[in-house]
């Protein structure tokens, strides 16, 4: 046997033995449409300030959420920053996946979306990740792997970046992200496992569901950009960062005013993720007496096109006098 | 066929063969053919194990009860909205339906330490601290038997979804189970309601990241004719826990 028999012998056998793991996969591309049944208002109208539930902050991601204020985002160096790899998980966010192909084999899946700094590319080809002091691109760096129906994705590179929206929770350059993308039927589901060694004293861990959508948007809803301009003229050239300073966010206790949430799980503390912590409430937390704000708010708008039909609950965005007019006509 | 020709094809023929007898014995194969695996010997992910679920989601909802009224983020209809704007702790203490929070579309959702094992080799167990309940997850039966009567968990059909395996790669899947038979119930604790033709769509997959970690995530969908316009569709997370010593056992609460 000669020697170019071999080769051919020995590589069918593998191929034989290994090739299993391609059958192991789901195709992903196409379009969804964002289910927005879990914390609805922060990616809605968007969250209260000093509403860092479900967080697990350090001390210092914490104090750097504190000195939010609102129009801060407006200022030019910072606009993107609300726009972050996986920053999807707390948006309005339709998606648009392909994959890139070289030879008809796929070197990496796309992610696109509204609300997105960038594309996100998940690497299929096997390529390592680059040198922790290369640059950090605006959609971080990707690789992936599959298991079974499972796309595993590790992203690292990211930029400094607000992670939940509206509220300043900040997110480091250090952080790295476990994803997990799986679809089952139309339903797409990620869950993004973000490790932060400066603003996280844990691992926060964030699931969500898309689904399938043949008519979804291909085309302006699905940018993957961000856009800076001059938003507020009186902050235009002038070096003003607006800022609370310690200890003065009027807002620290909005949760605390408002839901009667006690202020250490307001403030994001990685104990007051877990059953045990409920049970120190008892005695301690009484539901306020009524849902005065977003109480509907899957919606945009009662009452209006697009609402479910019917509803007469308060979702915060009309005014008192136009709801009760409404409800009146029903 | 000259003899080179010959070879090869013989050498094709032994590689195919081989590569089924070793993805056979991966199998457990290289036995005499007996009755099918069970559904514990074919599970693809092993779900066992106590797990509890990390509330950093809609924290407000699912970690303290809201106030009532606030159905926020779930499609309920006209109808739906009128029963939860109904909504009195009271009256279910009094009709012994303090559990009505505690049903499998609620449960699932709630500030959760799960056990799961198998209760024999085609059920697996799902036991919950919180409000300490019990779901039983029979895998299909093709033996027709009578609906029980309806219950706070209801009645479950499993099935694994098993991808992989083939030519000898490693197996994974994951669990889909579907749930009816469900007694009206909450899927928030402040009264958002579903009703007893709902229906529970669950798929479980679990995840382990290189530090060990275990994540079990549950993909579901709520549909119900009754108080809902669409199906509510979520994902919840849970982490495996090595140390089970903060299992609680904690009666229903209609209020708390």
């Amino acid at each position: 046997m000669n020697a170019k028999l071999l080769r051919t012998y020995v590589l069918l056998g593998v191929t034989l033995f290994t090739s299993g793991s391609a059958f192991a996969q789901v195709e992903l591309s196409g379009s969804y449409s964002i289910r927005m049944y879990e914390d609805y208002i922060e990616r809605g109208p968007g969250s209260f300030l000093g509403d860092y539930t479900g967080m697990p902050l350090s001390d210092e991601g914490r104090a750097k959420a504190l000195l939010y204020m609102s129009n801060l985002p407006s200022t030019i160096e910072r606009q993107c920053l609300a726009q972050s790899p996986w920053v999807g998980q707390y948006r309005p966010l339709a998606l648009r996946i392909w994959s890139e192909v070289d030879d008809g084999r796929v070197i990496a899946w796309v992610l696109a979306g509204d609300y997105l700094r960038d594309t996100i590319r998940i690497w299929m080809d096997g390529r390592p990740h680059p040198s922790p002091n290369a640059w950090h691109p605006p959609s971080g760096f990707s690789t992936g792997h599959w298991e079974g129906d499972t796309l595993v994705v590790r992203t690292t590179h990211v930029k400094t970046a607000w992670i939940r929206r509206g509220v300043g929770i900040p997110g480091s350059d250090r952080s790295e992200f476990s994803v997990l993308i799986t679809r089952h039927e139309n339903l797409l589901t990620i869950t993004t496992i973000q490790e932060d060694p400066i603003y996280l004293t844990e691992p926060h861990v964030v699931s969500r569901v898309w689904e399938f959508d043949p008519n979804g948007s291909q085309g302006g809803n699905n940018r993957s950009t961000c856009n800076v301009g001059n938003e507020l003229p009186t902050l235009e050239d002038t070096g003003k960062v607006p800022h609370y300073l310690p200890g003065q966010n009027p807002e620290e206790d909005y949760m605390v005013r408002n839901y009667n949430v006690p202020k250490e799980a307001a403030l994001g503390n990685a104990y007051t993720l877990y059953p045990e912590y409920r049970k120190t409430l008892r005695g301690r937390y009484t539901p306020p007496t009524s849902c005065d704000r977003y109480c509907c708010g899957w919606i945009e708008r009662q009452g209006l096109p697009g609402a479910a039909p019917g509803l007469t609950c308060n979702d915060g965005n009309l005014p008192r006098a136009l709801r009760d007019a409404l409800t009146n006509q029903k | 066929m000259n003899g080179s020709r010959a070879v090869t094809a013989l050498m094709v023929v032994c590689l195919v063969l081989c590569s089924v007898e070793v993805r056979a014995q991966r199998r457990g194969g290289g036995q005499p053919a007996g009755p099918p695996a069970t559904p514990r010997a074919a599970a693809p992910i092993d779900l066992t194990g106590q797990w509890v679920a990390i509330i950093s989601e809609d924290w407000r909802w699912r970690m303290i009860t809201p106030p009532k009224g606030d159905i926020v983020s779930i499609p309920l209809n006209l109808q739906g909205q009128q029963v939860a704007e109904g909504w009195d702790p009271a009256k279910d203490e009094a009709a012994g339906e303090q559990c009505k929070a505690y049903g499998a579309p609620g449960l699932m959702r709630g500030p959760i330490r799960m056990r799961i094992s198998w209760a024999d080799d085609s059920t697996l167990k799902v036991e919950t601290d919180y409000g300490m309940q019990t779901r039983l997850l029979p895998f299909a039966s093709s033996a027709a038997t009578p609906a029980p009567a309806r219950s706070w968990q209801g009645t479950t059909a499993a099935q694994w979804i098993i991808r992989g395996g083939g030519r000898g790669s490693q197996r994974y899947g994951s669990l889909k189970t579907i749930t009816t038979n469900l007694r009206p119930g909450y899927l928030r604790k402040n009264g958002v309601p579903y009703s007893d033709r709902a229906v529970f769509t669950e798929f479980w997959d679990v995840h382990t990241l290189p530090n060990g970690d275990r994540y079990l995530v549950n993909t579901n969908v709520v549909e119900d004719p009754v108080y809902l316009q669409l199906p509510f569709e979520t994902a919840i997370h849970y982490r495996l826990e090595r140390d089970t010593s903060k299992w609680d056992p904690t009666p229903c609460d209609a209020r708390f």
